[in-house]
């Protein structure tokens, strides 16, 4: 939908831009899959596949000078925030030419000059993004700290504490709550008081929105307003995007807790691929075989930069006590 | 001995001291943590500090230590040199999660592009608390990589050793000695002294406080001062005891007492900090790999025993090591 009056901003993205970043962030990581059964990742690895519209919808209105911290399920946060792809793949890969030297892995990649970086632990990006958010209160800028969080993260102590500091010293903090539904197997409507992230948020005197994460332009609209509302001073958001994991929560995961008719629905109904190219059809700003012709040049460009990293050498095991401390 | 007269000083006051000659030299120290401000510290430590530098750098949070933290990480990423302060050691329980997992990990998982030059100041040490007021624990942080562990007992140590701890560009963990916060410097059993002028004491180089030829006694933090005292009792009964005070953990000046120990064949490490899996273990393994087993004719550790802290005197000092039992444990290795 497009935006209306005061809120309307200059950059609004279009639908074939921002269709454009999940078509890329799709196949970054249709990319890192291939690395699983050939155990050149040779842990766990959590992908985004089916939550591209979430990490899209935020990209347009992130500033350089914004920080991001954001969850194990990351790599797409960290193309939202311009990490270079290539070296978050190529530390995904384990390859010492990755953002950390291969020390850091899928889930803990850090990149200072793009101010992005994540935690393994649930719950835990919030407490890190207060401290950026501090920093920018004090430094008495309009950046905003982003805290990407799970709807399981919505359940740790961490985010009552963190909530209550951001509102309580009106802090520039944004958290975005990709919902999809399960931790890991448990299903948030289990185990939650509340239906939704979202409206705890009142609690805390806190700006809110739910919105369809499926839906990028929807995501990038709310994301318009809730980046407006701090930035503006105004203290913390909360922007809860329900969307759905297409994948296991890691590669290995058997899934069993999802009933197979659930799964099938969402891969056919929840796509938010599938759903913007519907869009663009309705609107008539792109015919099927022009964006057949974009998957296929985003498939390759993911495919090129998959073969270069995996060209890439692996960390020396002579340097594995390198970075242990400063000077070392 | 520095001919200088003693200031009339506690050691809570000493590292205030430091503290705010590291803020006035560098804006980029900020102080957070519960009762700081205002209050100054429930020990005293940061007092004066709010009215001096405003309360944007000398913050009173929330209790909420998972939270600040965290945040504490998040200002060092962000560029800045915060000082988190949990109140007492015993709490570190609802926040270690971004003291290990954040605070002493990012810079090596960032392949050293992120440092966090954090300093988490706590106290530790034996007053009376029980059993989740009264413990050390930094045998725990110095099990955990990635961080440094800070532990002075002497007045000139507490100012020079915490200057260097917010100075550094690596993650630290500085534990103050509850049963000296509150003590005058004068009631060290050594200079005293502290210089008023600011001042580094390197992280990682151990120090010999008194020198001996029968036996070396390897400690830290305030059992520092009760070896001393020990010490000097045993030279009236014939027993020459050198003393060597760690001052850090991690790094740790393995180096220092591997050399004192091939002089006097002998080692007792005395730790207020838990017995099992901890500081005095380490100390005598890493001595015997550095010397051989057959340059070291005894070993003997005196640690706090694998027991929660007991609340009644009677049973506390039983199990504190003190001068006293530090004493009765040398005369039982003559």
């Amino acid at each position: 939908m497009p935006l209306q009056g005061e809120s309307v901003p200059a950059n609004e993205p279009s639908l074939i831009e921002l269709y454009h970043t999940m078509l890329d962030m799709r196949h970054f990581e249709e990319a890192c899959l291939e690395g699983v059964p050939t155990r050149e990742i040779h842990g766990e690895l959590h992908t985004g596949i089916g939550q591209e519209a979430v990490a899209a919808g935020i990209a347009p209105w992130l500033r350089g000078d914004d920080a991001l911290v954001s969850t194990h399920r990351n790599h797409l946060h960290g193309l939202a925030k311009k990490v270079d792809p290539y070296r978050l793949m190529a530390e995904i890969f384990e390859k010492d030419t990755g953002l950390c030297r291969g020390r850091g892995g899928h889930m803990h990649p850090f990149d200072p000059e793009k101010r992005f970086s994540a935690t393994g632990i649930v719950g835990s990006s919030l407490p890190v993004a207060l401290g950026f958010a501090y920093a920018a209160q004090l430094e008495k800028t309009d950046a905003v700290a982003v805290a990407v969080i799970g709807d399981g993260a919505s359940n740790t102590g961490a985010f009552h504490e963190s909530l209550n500091m951001a509102a309580a010293w009106k802090l520039p903090l944004l958290v975005v709550v990709e919902h999809n539904s399960y931790a890991i197997s448990v299903r948030f409507s289990e185990v939650s008081a509340t239906p939704t992230v979202a409206e705890r948020a009142p609690a805390y005197r806190m700006w809110a929105r739910h919105v369809d994460g499926t839906d990028v332009e929807a995501v990038s609209e709310a994301a318009a307003e809730a980046f407006a509302h701090v930035r503006g001073g105004s203290g913390p958001a909360m922007l809860e995007a329900t969307c759905f994991r297409f994948r296991g929560h890691y590669e290995g995961d058997h899934d069993t807790y999802r009933p197979r008719d659930e799964r099938k629905r969402m891969l056919v109904e929840n796509d938010p691929l599938t759903l913007a190219e519907k869009r663009l059809t309705e609107l008539g700003l792109a015919s099927e075989e022009e964006m057949a012709r974009w998957r296929e040049a985003s498939r390759t460009r993911a495919r090129e930069m998959l073969a270069r990293v995996r060209s890439d050498p692996l960390p020396p095991a002579s340097e594995l006590h390198r970075f242990s401390f400063a000077g070392i | 001995m520095n001919s200088t007269p003693v200031r009339n000083l506690r050691f809570s006051q000493v590292i205030g001291e430091a503290i705010s000659l590291e803020m006035e030299a560098d804006e980029k120290v900020l102080l957070l943590g519960e009762d700081i401000g205002r209050s100054g510290g429930v020990f005293g430590v940061t007092r004066q500090l709010q009215a001096r530098f405003g309360e944007a750098r000398v913050r009173d949070t929330p209790i909420s230590e998972m939270a600040f933290t965290g945040m504490g990480v998040g200002l060092a990423m962000a560029g800045y040199r915060p000082v988190v302060e949990i109140m007492f050691v015993d709490f570190i329980g609802v926040c270690l999660e971004q003291v290990m997992n954040a605070m002493s990990k990012i810079p090596y998982m960032s392949g050293g592009n992120t440092r966090v030059p954090m300093v988490l100041r706590t106290a530790g040490g034996c007053i009376g608390s029980a059993a989740q007021h009264s413990q050390c624990l930094w045998g725990l942080f110095a099990h955990l990589p990635g961080m440094a562990v800070v532990c002075p007992s002497s007045p000139h140590d507490y100012k020079g050793l915490m200057a260097a701890s917010i100075q550094s560009d690596d993650p630290v963990v500085f534990i103050e000695n509850k049963r000296q916060l509150n003590k005058l410097v004068s009631s060290y059993p050594l200079d005293a002294f502290v210089p008023e002028e600011r001042y580094t004491v390197p992280l990682g180089k151990a120090k010999v406080v008194r020198e001996g030829s029968d036996l070396t006694l390897v400690t830290i933090s305030a059992s520092v001062g009760d070896a001393l005292v020990a010490a000097s009792r045993l030279e009236g009964e014939g027993v020459s005891v050198e003393v060597v005070d760690l001052r850090t953990l991690v790094p740790l000046d393995i180096a220092t007492v591997a050399t004192s120990v091939s002089k006097t064949g002998r080692l007792l490490v005395v730790d207020e900090d838990f017995l099992s899996f901890g500081m005095s273990g380490e100390i005598i393994a890493r001595t015997l790999e550095e010397l051989g087993t057959a340059a070291v004719r005894q070993v003997k550790r005196h640690a706090m025993p694998d027991i929660p802290l007991p609340a009644s005197i009677a049973l506390e000092q039983a199990a504190v090591p003190s001068a006293d039992s530090i004493a009765d444990v040398i005369r039982s290795m003559s």
